[in-house]
């Protein structure tokens, strides 16, 4: 277990490591200036820089197994959870094209059936009710502009 | 002290006009609301609501959200008390004690005295907000771009420091926070920085997106297929008034528990949670039985529950009196104060005095709501805890959805949201903390501001920081948190609660 834990730290440290490096090759293209006249990327260089020297910290750390550093957690269900981020991005693709209130029936009527397993008439039954009393309650009484889309709701 | 009055006076005139007192009222309600809700807590609710307040005036608005903070503490007890489930990170030590009182059948004691005891902290934190906030501010009048920027710095080492794990990892978390905060175009060349031909990352990331990704989204996909059934201990209720004997054993934790809370709220960084802790643990050691704490004693409720309500009047001055936010809630609010086209800082008592005493003495009218409102409707706070939690958790996602996408009217925005609730979700897997990257990600322009400016100042000297007095105490013990660590483990986080 504890060796699981030491690669995923590990793993996490040489992301951000790359992470840190990419931002101050970014940065030095942007121009990182001087102390007394600082440039567009000053910032992210050192920010970067700093990133990369803690990363390795961390990862020293790790190696050591000085750090029990991964949070056991319950049991994810990673295929629900794609699915959910795939219908959340295809919300975002579908809201300004369809309408706020078709693109939240759809959405909300396939978390309830699909995800957590209500049946599909009343699943159906409080993605209307959800999607016709949020459109009541931002876009009427709040005056939050929701997008209209084909429709026109 | 006379001028104080006088403003309060005039504060009090403020809240009570109808409008204001429609809006607190709304304010500590959805507060309560999404404090007894596991799932959404106060930050994201704020985030949420920011569109909704474009059309009222800053006051109105400003006295809504302050009431979702301190309305979010009240309620965030109830689940605790009665669920063993921390409504908010801030109520978690109330379960230890809340629960096991509510399985004596002493559940309406224990909401009892969380209830008093948070109005009486409550009460008592406005009045230090009253004396210190324009102290601190006419203080603050003294500090230039060095100081502001040794201060952010001390703010962010304050918050890894209180890290519950790993120092290290939560630096690396304000880092990016600082990174992500400057995305947009440079403040004085005008160069887009890092916005990868993206038009809309010109204006950089919007503080909303991240914040519903990161503790709303983030929060449901967590417990996708988990949650599915809240089981609430008790049915009915009783004997919501503590007994002479509860008063008695509560009085001294009360008053230790709101000067522990407000003190340390006052800190950067420190937020809500951390003093909790330490009133509980400071309790348990006066206590002549230690050993009843954990099994239903009154004081583990009255301490942390009055602690969490004072530490979030003390969070209120730092930010109205420096413009510096304190924690993730309280960066909103700053956040929320420049769409309003006001500036945070030691200016803002003096140039908007309708708002400052206009929210305080709100918060006081807010908290006496709360007292009255909330012990009567536990029964219905108890009965909105039955809904299930997969329909809560779909109405979560798009509640969020619409925050993210209605402040710029912007699907941009919630492909954002999307992406840091996943990031949120792989954050919490490998133990990184939010909290640092939030706060860094709204301190990070003005930051950089500060440090640009510092450096114009002394002619590229960074020795500016430390050769005026101020900023040199700021960096000194920002240094001082940072090396202590290395000397032993004596690390307030360490030995928290793994819950977040």
């Amino acid at each position: 277990m504890r060796r699981t834990r030491t690669i995923a730290t590990s793993v996490s440290a040489l992301f951000w490591v790359a992470v840190g490096l990419l931002t101050c090759y970014g940065a030095s293209r942007l121009g990182v200036g001087s102390v007394t006249e600082p440039g567009a990327g000053f910032i992210f260089f050192w920010s970067g820089l700093i990133l990369v020297i803690l990363s390795l910290i961390v990862l020293a750390d790790a190696i050591r197994s000085a750090e029990d550093a991964v949070r056991e957690m319950g049991k994810m269900n990673w295929a629900k959870i794609a699915l959910v981020l795939l219908a959340l991005l295809l919300y975002a693709f579908f809201l300004e094209r369809l309408g706020f209130v078709l693109t939240t029936f759809v959405l909300m009527s396939f978390l309830l059936g699909c995800i957590e397993g209500t049946n599909w008439v009343r699943s159906a039954g409080v993605a209307a009710a959800a999607a016709l009393a949020s459109y009541a309650i931002f876009e009427l009484w709040l005056k939050i502009r929701l997008p209209k889309g084909l429709f026109g709701f | 002290m006379l001028e104080s009055l006088t403003s309060l006076i005039y504060g009090f005139n403020i809240a009570l006009q109808p409008q204001n007192l429609l809006y607190c009222f709304i304010g500590v309600t959805m507060g309560t609301l999404v404090g007894v809700l596991p799932g959404i807590g106060p930050t994201a609710t704020i985030a949420l609501l920011l569109p909704a307040t474009f059309s009222l005036n800053p006051i109105s608005a400003i006295i809504m959200l302050s009431g979702i903070c301190y309305g979010a503490m009240y309620g965030g007890s109830t689940t605790s008390i009665l669920l063993n489930i921390p409504g908010e990170a801030s109520s978690v030590v109330t379960c230890f004690d809340g629960y096991q009182m509510a399985r004596q059948g002493r559940a309406g004691a224990a909401l009892g005295i969380s209830a008093f005891g948070s109005f009486i902290a409550g009460t008592f934190s406005i009045f230090g907000l009253i004396l210190l906030a324009p102290t601190l501010a006419n203080f603050a009048l003294r500090f230039g771009p060095p100081e502001y920027f040794a201060l952010m710095v001390m703010g962010l080492t304050v918050v890894a420091y209180l890290a519950r794990k790993s120092m290290a990892k939560a630096l690396m978390m304000a880092v990016v926070g600082i990174l992500l905060g400057c995305i947009g175009l440079d403040p004085i060349t005008a160069t887009p920085r890092f916005t990868f031909g993206i038009l809309e990352l010109a204006d950089g990331i919007g503080i909303a997106p991240v914040v519903m990704g990161l503790f709303g989204i983030t929060e449901v996909l967590e417990n996708l297929g988990v949650l599915t059934k809240t089981e609430v201990f008790a049915e009915k209720i009783k004997g919501l008034f503590p007994t002479r004997e509860d008063w008695k054993r509560s009085v001294g934790p009360i008053a230790r528990g709101s000067l522990l809370g407000f003190f340390l709220g006052l800190l950067p960084g420190v937020g809500a949670i951390v003093p909790q802790f330490l009133s509980y643990a400071l309790e348990k050691k006066l206590s002549r039985h230690p050993e009843r704490f954990g099994n239903g004693a009154i004081e583990g409720v009255a301490s942390p529950e009055a602690c969490n309500n004072a530490a979030v009047g003390g969070t209120f001055i730092p930010l109205l009196s420096l413009g510096i936010p304190s924690t993730a809630m309280t960066a909103i609010l700053l956040g929320a104060l420049m769409i309003y086209g006001l500036t945070p800082g030691p200016l803002l008592i003096k140039n908007s005095p309708d708002l400052f005493w206009g929210v305080i003495a709100s918060m006081y009218i807010g908290n006496l709501m709360l007292l009255i409102l909330n012990l009567p409707l536990i029964p219905l706070w108890v009965r909105v805890l039955k809904i299930p939690y997969s329909y809560l958790s779909c109405f979560i996602i798009l509640f969020c959805l619409i925050g993210a996408y209605s402040l710029n009217n912007s699907t941009t925005d919630i492909y954002v949201a999307v992406v840091f609730s996943f990031v949120g979700l792989l954050m919490k897997k490998f133990a990184f903390e939010p909290a640092p990257l939030v706060l860094a990600f709204v301190l990070g322009p003005l930051l950089e501001t500060a440090l640009r400016r510092s450096l114009i100042l002394s002619d590229g000297s960074v020795l500016i920081f430390l050769q005026r007095p101020i900023s040199a105490v700021f960096i000194l013990f920002s240094i001082v948190v940072l090396v202590v660590p290395l000397f032993g483990q004596i690390r307030l986080g360490r030995g928290l609660s793994e819950e977040d």
